[in-house]
Order: structure tokens, then C-alpha cells, then sequence
């Protein structure tokens, strides 16, 4: 009994570690690892952007490649500038290491694929092709990343204090509906800068957009969707306010529900 | 019209059958990689099978028409050619399987989801399911424990995607590949030359010509049937239970030219099917369905799909006798011309001898289905009076032929056919066709009159209910066609499938009727004629 109880453990432990390490080492390299982006656009940043990309976000960047036109959400026009995934505060522009993220690790939930299929270096050669669609990037720079305060635990008494925001504070339950699944009463009145409809986010599939890891959701809060109704709350909320509402709506995924 | 479009081809087809290859038993069959084509000679590949995409047709009057952007979903080996908006090579290269999945969740979740909850995303979740996927593990020497889209759709030589055709399906499924393949023993009508039977019939490039393309969709759609699983066993679910229902057949076995929908979905074994639909057990492999438990009465396939002495077969042609109750039987004296059929054209099949003694067997096999609930007494009885239906239904054909036939011989059909559009695409059938394709006859005919001559009765005479020309056919002329083609076959299916009301209303009564008519227009044509010569010899 014993022995079976110990190895159980072990398994345990063992398990847990492999998949911490490989969380860290999936993650990390793309957030944190300098990247090599060319300062203007080159001839294989426009060819990788012509064969990969503008079948669905089209050769001007406008969102209206061939294959647009029958998928939902619509691929980003990037003529304004607007991206929704940034570590830069609300309204900014983001940063290369930003889009870099956004093509190397995808959009769940949408047919943005991880291009992790294509080179480090294909992959930071679009970069300057997707500025080159938008003025804003002639007349602005990225504001500087947010700050990302020191992370709390998810602890009984966080997790409460996140639920209170979610349902009483913000109602985040208007859209995002009482158990997470996108489907609050506002849920179906949304739409886009661009005027298409637009869902709200389903936390319970676990499949963030933006990122799964705690920091990533922290960071949707704290920065905002630009070109989405999805705010920034860095004004609202304090930043350990911001930590229990993130680890909040992690809590309302159901892993046995993911499965489509 | 779908239906219609399908059912003349269908016959058209079965008469130029001998064009059709027959089939050689293939060698070492399951070391060879699959080969819808197998068998069959040089010509019929190149003009069926070699990859053109849209640049040209399919059959011997390929040059004639550029076909439909959609005929290359319904004949991928012709005709498919890969997206050229997003170049899929890098994630073939790069066996990427994961991106698949990851993409089409979003661009096609049907589609995923159709595949995630079919036997191929889990070849092992059930005893049944994996006592099969570990013979086809054993056989193809693989472990099979998902089947991808990667599997199917990934072109890994030429580094694109292409449309699964059978033969990427009989790479794993191979027993039903072969025994799908075994359609052309028997010849038209069936499915594995659907494809031809669409597009070697001369009306088919000659509408085309005249601007009716789009027109002829439905009979792509039904003949699309050639080279394709899904036609039965729909995407992305591939469910073999699904292809077992009758349901599976019936968005082409229906309407004017075989109503097989109609006559067996309100005949009493249908009746009995819809009311008590949710106790067939279709998961059950055919051969061991238990007649009166699992199934209280029987589907199409458990009856066309049975070959013989408690042996299914994974084809629904093998047993037939009539075929599709086009073809004259030799059992009769004929008055018409139809004694001279099929004319010495070579590329007709030959009258049926519905007592030879292949028929006699089969006749056996049918008995041996319906004595799993009917006594063997009651079931020959019944089959025999289909016989007899068919001997009254093909006599009533020959009289009004007959009737045509004279009208020519004594130049009172009109306009006559000097005074016509001429037969179907009759400049190409004289530039493709051969002598030995054709016959020397009936090539001379075209060599010299250029088409300028009647055409009537099975299967040839048909084209009028395809192809709207000046003057060809003339009224009476597609009076008979409505008899022979539609009426006819109307009744052989209502009474093959007892259903009364098709029987008669839509088969015996209408077949009077029209042959009413056929009298009553030949009276006039007559008449008028020989008003005709008083008024010019005054």
C-alpha cells in the first residue's frame, strides 16, 4: 500500500514538473526573447506576407483577402492600427515583440494559426509589412509596456475578491455571462471598431486569446482590446484587484467542456 | 429535373455500354495500390482518368465543352485542382497535422467536428471498431491510431492538398474498394461509370455547345458517384452505419425515371421502416442483420446488396436482371424496329435474356433474400409477375415504336428529319468515334447524312428529353420517350417495390395514355400529309 502510495506521489510530482517546464519553455521563449526585426520592409517580409498572410488579411492589409469572406471573426484590417494584444497601455500601438507574439503563438479561436511553421526570421520580417499598412505608425510610437505588479496567489479569499468584481463592481457577467460563457444579456449587441459583430470571450473553453498563462489574462485587463469594446481596467482596478479578477476568470474554465 | 437528368443518363449510358471495358480480374490485386480505373483500357484513362482540371471535358467529346468549376469536386481525378489562394505545400512539407485541425476548427468546425466524432479520429473506441482497424492495421502494415486529415488530404509527392478519391480510401478500406470495382463486371447502369455514363452520351457536349452547361447540374450531381465514398457515406463522419440506411440513396434514386424513393418509401416494407425506423439496428454489419429483430423489414442495401448464398457484397448492381428497365428483353417477338436493336452498334449493350442462365442464378439470389420473410413460393409468384409486367410494358413500347417506325417509312413524320437540326453533336461523333466503336453502318450513316436521320426508342432516341434543338425531336417522338423512359420505368419500380399506386398511376396509366396520344398524332400526321399531297398535286 505504501510503496503504491509513493509512487503515486512521485508520479505526481513528476508530472507536475515536466509540465511546469514545459509551459515555461513554451511560453517564455516567445514573450521574453529578443528578436531581430528588419527597420524597413524587405523583400521577404512582402513575400512571406503575400503568400501566408494576405490570403485572408489581404494584400493592402485591409482584413478583405480571398478567403475573409466567409470566416468569422473577420481577419484584422491592419490599416488602423488597432491591435488587440498588446503589452502596451490602451490605445497605444503595440510593440514588435507584440506582433511577433500575436503570428508565432496565434489567435485561438479563430483561424490565426501559430505561423510557428514559418522561421524566426520570416516571422520578424512581416513585422514591418504589417506597420507599413498604417499611418499611426509614421505619426506614433509604442508607448512604453505596462507595468505588471508583483502577482498574487489564487487563493480562496483572491478568488472572491475577483468574483465580486466580476459580478458586482465591473459586471463583467453583462457580457461575459454569469459562468463565463459569453453569453450575458449585452453578449449579442457587441461589435468591433471595424462594425462587425463581435462574441464575447467564453472563458469557460480556457483557450485565451491572448495567451493562457495568468500574466497574459492580467495583461488583457490591464491593457484593453484595442478596436473591441473590452476596456482596460488599469484605472478601475488596482493591481492586485486586476491579479484576483485574472485568476477569477481562470477558475471558471472547464477543462471538460474544451473539447468541440 | 435533377432526377431526370440522372435517370436518362443512367440509361443512356447503359446503352453504350460496350464502350465500357470490360472488366479483367486484376492480378495480385492487394499488393497493387488502389486503381478505380483498373482494367480499363488506354483511351478510357486518358479521356477519365488523367488530371486536365478546367481545361477540358471528360469521355470521347472531351473538346467539345470546358465543364463546370464544380465538376472537380465530383470527378477529382479529371478535374480537381488544389486552392491557389493560400499555398498548403509548407504544412505538407512540414507534416504540420497539428495546424489542420487548429485552423479548420474555426474556418470549418462542421467539418471537425464531423471527423472528431467519427470512427477515423478514434479507429479504436469500441471492440467492434477495433477488431477492424487491427485488420487493416495488420494488412496495411501501419498503426492506425487517428486518422488524420493529413492522412486523406495531404498530396505528400506533389506537396498539395488534393480530394480524396476511392482509391485513397482503398488504401486502407480495400475489400470494399474491390468489391465497388467489381460494378464493371456488370456493366452500366452502375456507379463506378456514372462519370462516363454523364458524359460519353453525344447530348451531353451538345447542350453544352448550345449554351445548356449549368443546365445539365443535376445530372452532374447524381453521376458524380463514379469515384467518390461520400456519395453514400457522407463527410466527415464516413459512417458505415449511415450508408446502410435507406435514406443514403434516395437524393438520387427518386423521381420520373426511377422512383425508388417513392415506390419503396410507401410501399409496406417502407411504411413499416419510417414507423419503426428507431429499432433497426444499423450498426450491424448486412451479413449479420437478423431479419425480424434487427431489421423488421428491408432496406435497399439488404436487398441490392446481397450477392449470394448469405454473402453481401459492398455493391448494390450485382443481382440486377432488368438493370433499370431500359434495355428490351430477347424474350419477346418484336413488331418495330426494336428487333433490330441495339442496330449493330457496338457500344450498346445487347437485348437481355432475362432467362439465361446468369439470370436464372441471380434470379435464385433475389429468393434467397426474400425467403428470409416471405415463403419461397409467394416470393418467385410475386417476381415472376414483375417479369410479366415487364414482357406487357416492353410489348406496349414496341407497338408505339411501330407506330413511329411506319410514320417515317411512309414519310409522314414531321418535320422530317432532312428538314431538322441533326442528331446530337453528329460532327463529332463522325470525327471521334471509329467504325469499330460504332459499327460500320451507323458510321457510314453519320459519314454520309451528317446526322440527318431519325433516332428512335432505347436507348439513343432518349436525347430529346436532354437537349432542346430545332424540330429534333418532334412532339410525337418525345411522346414516346415519355412512354418508354419515364412510364415505364415508373411501373418496372412500382411494382418491384410494391407499391401499388406507382404501378398504376405513375406506370400502367400514364404508359396508355401516352400511347393514345402516339395514335391519336399519327392520325393527324397522316391526315395532314395527305392533304398535303392533294393540295400540291392540284
Amino acid at each position: 500500500m505504501k510503496p503504491k502510495v509513493l509512487l503515486d506521489k512521485v508520479g505526481l510530482w513528476s508530472a507536475t514538473v515536466v509540465a511546469s517546464t514545459a509551459l515555461i519553455l513554451g511560453v517564455a521563449p516567445m514573450t521574453a526573447k529578443a528578436i531581430n526585426v528588419p527597420t524597413a520592409v524587405t523583400e521577404d517580409g512582402k513575400n512571406t506576407y503575400k503568400k501566408y498572410c494576405s490570403p485572408c488579411h489581404g494584400e493592402e492589409g485591409k482584413g478583405d483577402g480571398p478567403l475573409a469572406r466567409s470566416m468569422l471573426p473577420k481577419p484584422r484590417d491592419f490599416t488602423r492600427g488597432a491591435y488587440k494584444f498588446r503589452t502596451t497601455p490602451s490605445g497605444s500601438l503595440p510593440t514588435d515583440e507584440d506582433i511577433f507574439r500575436t503570428i508565432s503563438y496565434g489567435v485561438p479561436n479563430s483561424t490565426m494559426i501559430p505561423w510557428d511553421i514559418l522561421t524566426e526570421q520570416q516571422r520578424a520580417s512581416i513585422i514591418p509589412v504589417l506597420k507599413s499598412f498604417s499611418e499611426a505608425f509614421e505619426v506614433r510610437k509604442p508607448e512604453p509596456p505596462v507595468n505588471v505588479g508583483l502577482e498574487i496567489r489564487p487563493s480562496e479569499k483572491s478568488l472572491a475578491e475577483g468574483k465580486k468584481i466580476y459580478e458586482e463592481k465591473l459586471e463583467c457577467w453583462k457580457c461575459h455571462g454569469v459562468e463565463g460563457r459569453g453569453d450575458g444579456p449585452s453578449a449579442a449587441e457587441q461589435e468591433d471598431d471595424f462594425g462587425f459583430p463581435i462574441k464575447p470571450f467564453d472563458f469557460t473553453t480556457g483557450k485565451f486569446k491572448g495567451g493562457n498563462s495568468d500574466r497574459d489574462v492580467y495583461l488583457r485587463f490591464t491593457t484593453g482590446l484595442n478596436g473591441t469594446p473590452m476596456p482596460s481596467f488599469a484605472k478601475e482596478l488596482t493591481d492586485e484587484q486586476r491579479w484576483c479578477l485574472t485568476h477569477y476568470v481562470m477558475s471558471l474554465i472547464k477543462p471538460e467542456e474544451t473539447c468541440k | 429535373m435533377k432526377k431526370l437528368g440522372l435517370g436518362l443518363c443512367l440509361s443512356a449510358m447503359m446503352a453504350l455500354t460496350t464502350l465500357a471495358v470490360a472488366a479483367e480480374k486484376p492480378a495480385a490485386k492487394k499488393e497493387t495500390p488502389p486503381d478505380l480505373y483498373e482494367g480499363t483500357p488506354d483511351w478510357y484513362k486518358a479521356v477519365y482518368r488523367d488530371n486536365v482540371g478546367m481545361r477540358e471535358g471528360s469521355g470521347p467529346f472531351k473538346d467539345y465543352f470546358k465543364p463546370q468549376m464544380l465538376d472537380m469536386y465530383w470527378q477529382p481525378n479529371r478535374h480537381y485542382e488544389p486552392m491557389k489562394n493560400l499555398d498548403h505545400s509548407i504544412f505538407i512539407e512540414k507534416e504540420r497535422r497539428d495546424l489542420c485541425v487548429t485552423c479548420h476548427e474555426e474556418a470549418t468546425p462542421g467539418v471537425v467536428r464531423d471527423w472528431r466524432s467519427s470512427g477515423h479520429k478514434n479507429p479504436k473506441s469500441t471492440p467492434y471498431l477495433s477488431s477492424r482497424t487491427a485488420e487493416i492495421e495488420k494488412r496495411t502494415n501501419r498503426v492506425l491510431n487517428e486518422v488524420h486529415c493529413f492522412d486523406c488530404h495531404a498530396d505528400t509527392q506533389k506537396k498539395q492538398i488534393r480530394m480524396p478519391t476511392g482509391e485513397v480510401c482503398g488504401e486502407c478500406h480495400r475489400p470494399q474498394f474491390d468489391d465497388f470495382l467489381r460494378e464493371r463486371e456488370v456493366g452500366r447502369p452502375n456507379h463506378i461509370q456514372s462519370w462516363e455514363a454523364n458524359t460519353i452520351v453525344p447530348w451531353y457536349a451538345e447542350a453544352a455547345r448550345r449554351g445548356y452547361l449549368y443546365g445539365q447540374h443535376g445530372c452532374d450531381l447524381c453521376h458524380s458517384g463514379a469515384e467518390k465514398c461520400d456519395v453514400c457515406h457522407t463527410r466527415h463522419k464516413f459512417s458505415a452505419a449511415e450508408g446502410r440506411q435507406p435514406e443514403a440513396c434516395i437524393t438520387c434514386h427518386m423521381g420520373p425515371d426511377h422512383p425508388d424513393a417513392e415506390s419503396y418509401g410507401e410501399s409496406k416494407h417502407g411504411v413499416i421502416y419510417h414507423k419503426e425506423e428507431e429499432h433497426f439496428d444499423f450498426t450491424r454489419p448486412l451479413a449479420e442483420v437478423r431479419p425480424g429483430k434487427d431489421y423488421r423489414t428491408p432496406t435497399c442495401q439488404f436487398c441490392h446488396m446481397y450477392e449470394k448464398h448469405g454473402r453481401f457484397i459492398h455493391n448494390p448492381v450485382m443481382k440486377g436482371i432488368w438493370r433499370m428497365g431500359t434495355i428490351p428483353p430477347k424474350n419477346l417477338e418484336y413488331t418495330s424496329s426494336l428487333k433490330d436493336y441495339p442496330y449493330g452498334i457496338k457500344i450498346i449493350g445487347d437485348k437481355i435474356d432475362i432467362y439465361s442462365e446468369e439470370n436464372v442464378a441471380k434470379r435464385s439470389y433475389w429468393l434467397e433474400v426474400c425467403a428470409k420473410c416471405h415463403s419461397d413460393r409467394f416470393a418467385d409468384t410475386y417476381l415472376k409477375s414483375l417479369d410479366q409486367f415487364m414482357f406487357q410494358a416492353h410489348t406496349l413500347a414496341d407497338k408505339a415504336q411501330k407506330i413511329i417506325d411506319d410514320l417515317i417509312a411512309d414519310g409522314f413524320l414531321y418535320p422530317s428529319a432532312a428538314d431538322r437540326d441533326p442528331y446530337p453533336l453528329s460532327d463529332g461523333i463522325e470525327k471521334q468515334l471509329s467504325p469499330a466503336f460504332l459499327g460500320e453502318p451507323i458510321y457510314n450513316a453519320f459519314k454520309t447524312l451528317k446526322g440527318k436521320f431519325p433516332v428512335v426508342g432505347p436507348i439513343l432516341g432518349v436525347y430529346g428529353m436532354f437537349l432542346q434543338q430545332q424540330d429534333n425531336p418532334s412532339d410525337i417522338e418525345n411522346n414516346y420517350n415519355r412512354l418508354w423512359f419515364w412510364y415505364k420505368l415508373q411501373g418496372y419500380k412500382g411494382t418491384a417495390h410494391v407499391q401499388q399506386d406507382v404501378s398504376w398511376w405513375w406506370g400502367q396509366a400514364p404508359m396508355m395514355m401516352e400511347f393514345t396520344k402516339i395514335q391519336s398524332e399519327a392520325a393527324r400526321l397522316r391526315r395532314e400529309g395527305r392533304i398535303e399531297k392533294v393540295s400540291v398535286s392540284k
